[in-house]
């Protein structure tokens, strides 16, 4: 029992991580991705190419999933965000089909369908953290991290003008603020820290393969967000934990084919994106429909 | 005699890409809704088809018929009760958005639950290939499928340029006044735009149940699809979105020379990047619809 909460934490922990850098695009800026996963399987095989290939420790593994993670994600946001938000969701769509293609068809990288098999314990500054309860703890500092570099982020000028580009992109740019620079750098912080619960993601399972990246996984990241609540620190990690604990909750409904369980939490996702849409947009979490608006008349 | 081929495929292709696309376009322009859960019309559309004609041996025109009523009856549903809700409190593109792309996942895994997650396909003596040429093989079911998107541009064209009805959808995005002045109300117009457009899918997702197979997930490919289609051929063009449609076929088909049939999707990616990096306004958009 001990072992399987420390995994679900863990499995929590990654989650919340990606939860809460996709709300940094999704509620702060009005960026709205497909892709996320993408930038978190970006992370989970540079990291575990690191450390398989050259030995990486923890923090040098992330670090370069990071920068590879950031440079992808100016690719996309550089030519898709000058133009208008429908243009970064067809990009962003388009990119998450793409890029699970390359990571089925490099094989010689990523391990093609099969995936990369016996990444090496976790270790860092030469310590072993591979075991479960001190790997708890790394996931979980990283998540506290990250959440202290959003606060921050989100409350300094940057944060402010990403909310203004929110509520009102043409009065934004009238006021002088390069709509298109700052939308972009938002974009390449999102992607790189979700590119450090790739790296958790990969050391802790030591196996991974293409299928924790399909575009289900974006999907369920984007509804943690959304039923958390957008642009509120706390709400992202709330959605993480709503969202990973209905597997489990499912189990227990009688006669439930197991094959179907999949099918039923996409249809809950599904079904509470839409309820919450219309009756309550800012999520569980949210301070009601106003903390939302994005100026459109 | 390969490259013919792979442009007779190409148009096929194009064919059924742009009648989804067209439906896409025709209701964001008249609505300025991102309708992203189009795809799930054509997948409800094309799996009612399989269903009545390869299940229960229903005759291909009642099976239609059924499948044209399914995909109007889903989008009036959707406009009455997704979008008239939440656009009554505030008319963001996010809400908007992922609610419908709620309702095309609730839709997707419906799918799959009821009709099974394998790959389904409607076979007629029609879908069998015949050699017309020295190792040029068409099947009488892509050239039908050609012909029946030309009659439907064709209808469509008409519908929006002479009928009482197109015009005032037409002019709905511009000004709900101008509506009245036909004599309609712009909610109604509204509501026609999400039947017209959902009712345009059935060919195409008739004739890719009939050649390529459906899926469950075929509802988010077509969405890429006509997300694309639409951002190369100008956003709010109906025309745009038909040459853009055709394009996307053609390049993924012509594509298949050099690559294998999985990079179908990184083809439309392709080209969708090339416009937004060269072309952002697309074919027939004014340089006005992109910023």
């Amino acid at each position: 029992m001990f072992t399987y909460i420390v995994s679900l934490a863990t499995l929590i922990g990654i989650n919340a991580i990606l939860a809460v850098t996709l709300n940094f695009i999704l509620g702060y800026a009005g960026i709205f991705s497909l892709a996320h996963a993408i930038f978190f399987g970006i992370g989970a095989y540079t990291a575990a190419v690191a450390a398989m290939k050259f030995g990486a420790d923890f923090a040098v593994a992330t670090a370069a999933g990071m920068v590879i993670s950031g440079v992808v994600s100016l690719a996309l946001a550089l030519p898709a965000l000058r133009v208008r938000g429908e243009y970064f969701v067809a990009a962003s769509l388009g990119l998450q089909m793409l890029a699970l293609t390359v990571f089925s068809e490099w094989k010689s990288v990523t391990g093609g369908i099969g995936g990369l098999i016996g990444i090496p314990p976790a270790r860092l500054f030469g310590f072993d953290v591979s075991d479960p309860v001190l790997f708890l703890g790394l996931t979980l500092a990283c998540l506290a991290v990250i959440l202290l570099v959003i606060r921050a982020l989100v409350r300094s000028s940057f944060g402010r003008s990403l909310r203004a580009i929110r509520d009102d992109e043409t009065a934004a740019s009238a006021l002088g603020k390069n709509v298109a620079l700052l939308k972009t750098l938002a974009v390449m912080v999102s992607s790189a820290f979700a590119a450090v619960a790739g790296s958790l993601f990969s050391f802790y399972l030591s196996f991974i393969n293409v299928e924790s990246f399909v575009l289900e996984v974006s999907v369920q990241i984007i509804a943690m967000v959304i039923i958390g609540g957008t642009a509120t620190l706390v709400g992202p990690v709330i959605g993480a934990v709503i969202v990973l604990l209905l597997p489990a909750l499912l189990t227990y409904i009688p006669y439930l084919p197991p094959t179907e369980i999949g099918s039923i939490q996409q249809m809950i996702y599904g079904l509470a994106m839409v309820l919450l849409m219309i009756f309550r947009p800012s999520g569980l979490w949210g301070y009601g429909s106003d903390t939302q608006k994005q100026g459109e008349p | 005699m390969v490259f013919l081929q792979l442009f007779l495929n190409g148009l096929q292709l194009g064919a059924i890409y742009a009648l989804t696309a067209v439906g896409f376009s025709l209701i964001f322009g008249s609505t300025k809704i991102f309708h992203v859960a189009h795809g799930s019309a054509f997948a409800i559309s094309g799996y009612i088809y399989w269903w009545l004609a390869s299940k229960l041996n229903v005759p291909w025109p009642l099976a239609t018929l059924a499948a044209v009523i399914a995909a109007a009856v889903f989008g009036l549903l959707m406009e009455r009760f997704i979008y008239r809700p939440i656009q009554r409190h505030e008319a963001s593109f996010f809400t908007v958005f992922i609610a419908a792309f709620g309702v095309s996942l609730v839709i997707q895994n419906l799918i799959g639950t009821v009709a099974g997650r394998g790959m389904e396909t409607v076979t007629t003596p029609l879908s069998r290939s015949v050699e017309i040429m020295d190792g040029l093989f068409v099947a009488p079911v892509s050239a039908i499928s050609i012909g029946v998107a030309i009659l439907v541009f064709a209808a469509l064209s008409y519908f929006l340029e002479r009928t009482h009805v197109g015009i005032a959808m037409r002019a709905l995005s511009q000004n709900p006044d101008l509506v009245r002045v036909f004599g309609l109300d712009p909610g109604r117009v509204a509501q026609y735009a999400f039947v017209v457009g959902s009712a345009v899918v059935v060919p195409g997702a008739i004739f890719t149940a009939m050649t390529a197979g459906l899926n469950p997930a075929i509802g988010t490919h077509v969405m890429l699809v006509s997300l694309a289609a639409t951002i190369v051929g100008g956003i709010g063009s109906v025309r745009g979105a038909a040459a853009g449609g055709m394009l996307l076929g053609l390049a993924e088909n012509l594509a298949y020379w050099k690559l294998d049939p999985q990079w179908s999707e990184a083809v439309t990616f392709v080209v969708l990047f090339a416009f937004i990096i060269f072309r952002p306004s697309g074919f027939f958009g004014s340089p006005t619809t992109a910023k």
